[in-house]
């Protein structure tokens, strides 16, 4: 709705001070999307099909050639530059479609789920070229299921569940609010211990104590590891126990994502 | 560069192939030199109701090269259904584009290969074929008036094609059907005139009926009387399938 493709149903919204509603064309002329679906111009080639692009955009010939010799190295399509689209793979296919996006100018980026499909490696290009594109001062617009992508390039996140924004702040911040406890995961040197696991449950900053049977590892839910680590030592020396490895693992986003989610979804039954 | 211009170099460049073009030429080429040098020998030459004496390869060259109306149609429905299918269509449209002028595009590109098609296919027939026309304006006005609103007409059926169809398979033999519909109840061959009932009235139904008959008339000149009646109807024809393509095209969702 944003990119003005759908017309809004109601409410109405402005993209770079422009109404959706009556300015649909001042806001696409300033927006760049890579839309999540597949899209490129049948049998042409990389090259041409970028040159072509940027002609849509009426970017001077000149212009052109050196950002398609820019972006072919940027995003390492020397090797398939003259193949056809119909030739690529799909991981190729979308770095075509991601780098000819940038083959105008634009203040807003929309991206939608723009690595799907792309190596680990260049995905890890493409989101340092976008982070570097944000740090020339574009602003991007960033869709995705994948949240480590959204906590490393995003400065500011929305969650959406069921059409709806149920939370808009930094990673750090939504981590902070939302973010379930974290876990201390302990290993003995040698033997387990259900007493252990009793007397470490019955401490006060302590959630539950698991006991992993297939890595052999204690986790202990906790919002204040820093607390509980002297206390697992306690317990254990209490009952003649050797700790080997200790080890906190940190709230991630996606632990954060499913409690807001969860959270939404129970307030809206209640509802 | 002025946004038209840059859609309809696009469309052209982008959705049409050269192999695909090539053939479209050699198709009617390939009806007017061998059907029309085979059925000569066996065919008199015909009064056109003018008084003139046509050969039947020189009838069959002017209907074969309204012939080329339809490909060149068909390509408007080509280019909207791979815009469709590769996504392309939704990325123009968050571009500097609206739907007017994305659909406009395609109708000014077919424009161009339908009426560059025609005109080629005429230039290669006409000399081979040994027939002088003597060009008038108004014959010339003719010419480009039938072979623009007979563009206009299979461009617009072909984009409404393209709209309902979805599949790859379903659209090339739906659309290649009704055009060869088109193609065997229309006076491309022979005179709609003289062809029995109900070839007759089907033929005095079918737009390139009259896209050929007008061809011919800004060629050889017929009656002024039988002009009169296939103008506005084509143009008519016209106006109503492209309204409905681009209600068909309004309705497209993204």
């Amino acid at each position: 709705m944003l990119t003005t493709l759908l017309p809004p149903t109601t409410g109405s919204a402005t993209v770079l001070g422009f109404d959706l509603r009556t300015q649909g064309s001042k806001i696409r002329e300033r927006i760049g999307v890579v839309q999540q679906q597949d899209s490129f111009d049948q049998g042409l080639n990389v090259e041409t099909s970028m040159d072509l692009y940027g002609l849509l955009w009426n970017v001077p010939k000149s212009v052109r050639r050196e950002r398609i010799e820019q972006l072919i190295k940027d995003f390492s399509m020397e090797e398939f530059r003259r193949t056809s689209s119909l030739d690529l793979s799909i991981g190729q296919r979308r770095r075509l479609q991601v780098a000819r996006e940038f083959m105008h100018e634009m203040d807003i980026l929309f991206l939608d789920e723009p690595t799907v499909g792309l190596d680990p490696l260049v995905r890890r290009t493409a989101l340092n070229y976008f982070k570097q594109k944000v740090k020339e001062g574009l602003s991007i617009f960033f869709t995705t299921h994948i949240l480590e992508e959204a906590e490393y390039l995003c400065n500011r996140i929305a969650v959406i569940n069921h059409g709806r924004i149920v939370a808009v702040d930094t990673p750090a911040n939504l981590k902070r609010k939302f973010g379930t406890a974290k876990e201390v995961e302990f290993r003995f040197l040698e033997g387990t211990s259900e007493e252990f696991q009793r007397l470490l449950s019955t401490e006060d900053e302590v959630e539950s104590v698991e006991f992993d049977k297939e890595s052999g590892a204690y986790k202990a839910k906790t919002s204040k590891p820093e607390l509980v680590i002297p206390e697992v030592y306690h317990v254990a020396e209490r009952l003649g126990l050797h700790v080997s490895s200790v080890y906190i693992s940190e709230t991630t986003l996606e632990d954060a994502f499913i409690s807001m989610v969860e959270g939404a979804d129970k307030e809206a039954k209640v509802a | 560069m002025n946004g038209y211009v840059r859609l309809v170099y696009r469309n052209i460049r982008a959705n049409l192939d050269k192999a695909s073009l090539f053939f479209e030429l050699i198709f009617p080429l390939f009806f007017i030199f061998v059907e029309g040098y085979g059925y000569t020998g066996i065919i008199q030459p015909f009064d056109l109701g003018n008084g003139r004496l046509i050969p039947y390869k020189v009838y069959l060259a002017a209907g074969a090269v309204c012939l080329t109306v339809i490909n060149g149609g068909t390509n408007a429905g080509t280019q909207l259904w791979y815009d469709r299918k590769n996504g392309m269509f939704e990325q123009i449209l968050m571009g500097p584009f609206n739907r007017a002028q994305y659909i406009l595009g395609i109708v000014l590109a077919t424009l161009i290969i339908g009426i560059a098609g025609s005109l080629l296919v005429f230039g290669l027939a006409f000399p081979v074929l040994g027939y002088s026309i003597a060009w008038t304006l108004r014959g010339a006005l003719l010419v480009a008036f039938s072979l623009v609103i007979g563009t206009v007409f299979f461009g617009g059926l072909a984009i409404a094609l393209s709209v309902v169809l979805r599949s790859s398979e379903t659209f090339q033999i739906v659309s290649s059907f009704i055009f060869f519909v088109f193609l065997f109840t229309s006076s491309v061959f022979f005179p709609a005139a003289t062809a029995p009932e109900p070839i007759r009235t089907i033929s005095l139904l079918n737009p390139l009926t009259y896209t050929a008959d007008i061809f011919r008339d800004g060629l050889f000149g017929l009656s002024p009387a039988l002009l009169a009646l296939e103008l506005p109807v084509l143009a008519i024809e016209a106006a109503a399938i492209f309204a409905v393509a681009v209600f068909a095209f309004r309705r497209i969702r993204v």
